[in-house]
């Protein structure tokens, strides 16, 4: 078996320690908790909004038509469903970016940002979405930042 | 399979005080005491008005394996969203304003949650899967944590 890089280690730590706590084992959540801390090592040259709609700019034209193709062929339906949210939630960020870059911190005056904790997406608004619109998740999953 | 509550859903009509032959679902904790919950019982689930307490499993089948040049591809997309986290990171600790450092936030969050689904699909979906453990196994020998986590899957 070929094993997951350095870069994925604290993200796939991080997944089974909520996969833990939804199968109320709060002891292993724990240890993969630390795991994923402990294995967070990774650093970035990017140091701005500019440089990292970059990074997600190029996945979405260069990174994810090629795992889309590769979800096609095989027709993995649980890939292609992670893919058609990811997709969706990368593009908002993008744009989120893009828009902060226009118009600053007044982009955020009035308006509050909310997490999807299922999928991901970024709500900037008044108030918490009654459902995401990516993934139909209710207004419980998302977490305010 | 033992009884689990969901407080969001709850409307405390205690109904599943009742029915529980063995006073678990009745904790000053809100959640049933598993200690006490008898196996597959499910007199509660059925008796909740609220649909709020379901089983949980304690036996886990294997998952249906991964192609894994897919696999691949999805480990990789979920670095790249590993490192559009770091990057927000530096963000968040270079920024000289509230808002940007929220934004930051904001998105240094949904990263994680991206590539945690990306990870999902990749195969480490269940903590109790072979795939895992055999991940487990790798570090067991250098990390208590990772062997902790082994000896109780």
């Amino acid at each position: 078996m070929a094993y997951p890089s350095n870069s994925s280690l604290s993200v796939i730590f991080s997944n089974l320690q909520k996969a833990s706590e939804k199968q109320q084992k709060p002891k292993t959540a724990e240890l993969f908790g630390r795991l994923a801390v402990d294995f967070d090592k990774g650093s970035s040259e990017v140091n701005d909004f500019v440089g990292l709609k970059d990074l997600v700019s190029n996945e979405l034209s260069e990174k994810y038509p090629e795992v889309q193709a590769a979800a096609d062929s095989v027709k993995d339906r649980g890939a292609l469903r992670a893919l058609v949210w990811g997709q969706k939630v990368a593009a908002i960020q993008k744009s989120l970016i893009d828009r902060y870059l226009l118009k600053g911190d007044e982009l955020l005056i009035g308006k509050a940002l909310f997490v999807c904790e299922a999928c991901g997406f970024v709500s900037l608004g008044a108030d918490v979405p009654e459902i995401c619109p990516v993934c139909k998740a209710p207004a419980s999953r998302f977490s305010k930042v | 399979m033992y009884a689990s509550r969901n407080s969001a859903k709850c409307t405390k009509d205690c109904l599943c005080l009742f029915v529980c032959p063995t006073g678990a679902t009745d904790t000053e904790t809100g959640q049933i005491d598993a200690e006490r919950c008898l196996d597959g019982c499910r007199l509660c689930v059925d008796a909740c008005p609220s649909h709020a307490i379901f089983l949980v499993m304690s036996n886990y089948s294997e998952p249906a394996p991964k192609n894994s040049e897919l696999a691949g591809k999805l480990l990789e997309l979920c670095e790249s969203k590993y490192q559009q986290e770091k990057a927000a990171e530096v963000i968040i600790t270079n920024a000289e304003s509230t808002p940007k450092k929220k934004l930051a936030e904001a998105l240094r969050r949904s990263f994680r949650i991206t590539a945690e689904d990306c990870a999902r699909e990749a195969g480490y979906m269940l903590p109790q899967s072979e795939k895992v453990k055999k991940l487990l196994e790798k570090f067991a020998g250098i990390n208590e944590d990772a062997k902790s986590a082994l000896e109780g899957l």
